[in-house]
């Protein structure tokens, strides 16, 4: 078969795993979808520097299995590959993910303005702590079907994290461009990020706890926790 | 309808975390020493609520059966808070301590420490004027014949002893000689007894005679003059009466 003549790149292109060709710079020639979403988690230099330290010694291409964890994505192995001293590629492999089974129960969702959740949390924190405390939030953020108790209580849990800090920043905003399927069903994501110079890990397991079960995706990092939440409707 | 003062910064965050979720279905509990004014705070807030008391279990049970916003009273009264369920309801519960801590955090969104009225004098002093008002109204006495800021304030039991203080004193400042033998008529009308009566009762007189004279005129020396007793016979009495 001549495969000469057909265009590989749509298949690159669609790839579920990220692929990126750099120039000699470390400035991006190429990224396929991917490595779009990727690079909204890590920056293309992180990524460059991997690709340099992992390149053949000669031209040619090397397949080296390691673990690479940004946020939700998570990688198994790369393959970083050139053939002349201007480009280099990298292939980050996308580790296999158990589909999670959860059932949507609609019943405990009710429709909530999440700013008023938020700042309730935010009242009952302040009760206790007298950290100076940023939120930036958008009022606009339509209301959505939530378990206003069970988010309640880990909202509680999350800023409890960060009462040993001196500044709190709380952004809270719609993302655009993300989503979620939920139950065959294409869904927006609003994002609450919460960071500080410093925070408490005593709960973090407590934490991922309240979010099993849901369709909330939690990210904890050593000085911010990040909670996607699906805008159901 | 009741209305609850507050100057205190942790009590009005907690005002607007109850206001803001007034119209979610949340459980939020409140913990606070006895008499701080939890029910006050709960009932301004949501007047029309049905509200049950920890002390009946059953009862308990039934309102959440029926009712989607309940205010539960005693809540560390209550011997099974783990079987209850407070999903997809508004429920507001009123503690006067935690009890098991891990029960509180996994049953309630919210949780509020109220703190105790020592703990904010502004309030303290708001209440010393609002009790002093109402026992003048009450008793009828002249609000204008001392000040309030003579009124020492007990807060071992924060608004009951407040309260209980305030009158107390509005009642003795207010009294004359003839109330005061009125008094000690009826007191002694049921405790008179005994071989030695005399010189026990005495001492409801002389003590407090001697205190106060002790207060007002600084001396030994001074007061045995205004007594018109001899000085000796004075600091017999304030060794006897173990007045320091």
């Amino acid at each position: 078969m001549n495969t000469i003549s057909i265009d590989f790149k749509s298949f690159v292109e669609w790839d579920n795993s990220p692929f990126i060709l750099f120039n000699h710079l470390g400035k991006i020639l190429y990224l396929n979808n991917a490595a779009e979403l990727l690079f909204g988690h890590v920056t293309p230099k992180e990524i460059y520097d991997i690709a340099l330290s992992y390149a053949p010694q000669n031209f040619g291409y090397k397949t080296t299995t390691l673990s690479l964890n940004y946020d939700a994505f998570s990688f198994y192995a790369i393959t970083v590959g050139y053939e002349n001293e201007e480009q280099i590629a990298i292939r980050l492999y996308n580790k296999p993910r158990i589909k999670q089974n959860i059932i949507l129960q609609k019943e405990k969702l009710i429709t909530t303005d999440i700013n008023i959740l938020l700042e309730a949390n935010i009242a009952l924190f302040k009760i206790k702590n007298k950290n100076h405390l940023e939120l930036f939030t958008d009022q606009d953020i339509p209301a959505f079907k939530i378990d206003q108790n069970n988010f309640s209580k880990l909202l509680r849990k999350v800023l409890d994290t960060f009462r040993v800090s001196d500044s709190i920043f709380i952004e809270l905003k719609l993302l655009i461009g993300e989503h979620i399927i939920i139950a065959g069903k294409k869904e927006s994501i609003v994002q609450l990020k919460i960071e500080a110079n410093e925070r408490d890990h005593d709960v973090d397991e407590e934490i991922a706890a309240l979010t099993n079960n849901t369709h909330i995706a939690c990210s904890l990092k050593k000085h911010s926790i990040r909670l996607d939440i699906p805008l159901i409707h | 309808m009741e209305q609850f003062y507050t100057k205190s910064e942790q009590i009005q965050n907690i005002i607007k975390g109850l206001t803001l979720t007034k119209t979610l279905f949340v459980s939020s509990i409140i913990i606070g020493e006895a008499h701080t004014g939890k029910k006050t705070l709960v009932r301004t807030l949501f007047p029309e609520t049905v509200a049950v008391s920890g002390n009946n279990q059953k009862e308990v049970e039934a309102a959440l059966e029926e009712h989607n916003e309940l205010i539960i009273t005693d809540f560390e009264k209550l011997n099974n808070q783990n079987g209850l369920q407070f999903d997809n309801k508004r429920i507001i519960a009123i503690a006067n301590h935690p009890g098991n801590r891990e029960t509180i955090d996994k049953l309630f969104a919210f949780i509020y420490t109220l703190p105790p009225l020592r703990d904010r004098m502004e309030d303290a002093r708001y209440m010393r004027s609002h009790f002093f008002q109402e026992a003048c109204s009450v008793l009828m006495a002249d609000e204008h014949s001392f000040s309030l800021e003579n009124i020492t304030m007990d807060l071992t039991h924060n608004n009951q002893s407040l309260k209980k203080s305030v009158y107390e004193q509005v009642i003795y400042r207010n009294m004359k000689s003839k109330e005061i033998e009125k008094v000690l008529y009826a007191y002694l009308l049921e405790h008179l007894d005994g071989n030695n009566a005399y010189k026990e009762y005495l001492a409801l007189y002389e003590k407090p005679l001697i205190e106060a004279g002790l207060q007002k005129f600084g001396s030994q020396l001074q007061l045995s003059q205004v007594l018109g007793i001899n000085r000796n016979t004075l600091r017999k009495k304030i060794y006897e009466y173990h007045i320091n």
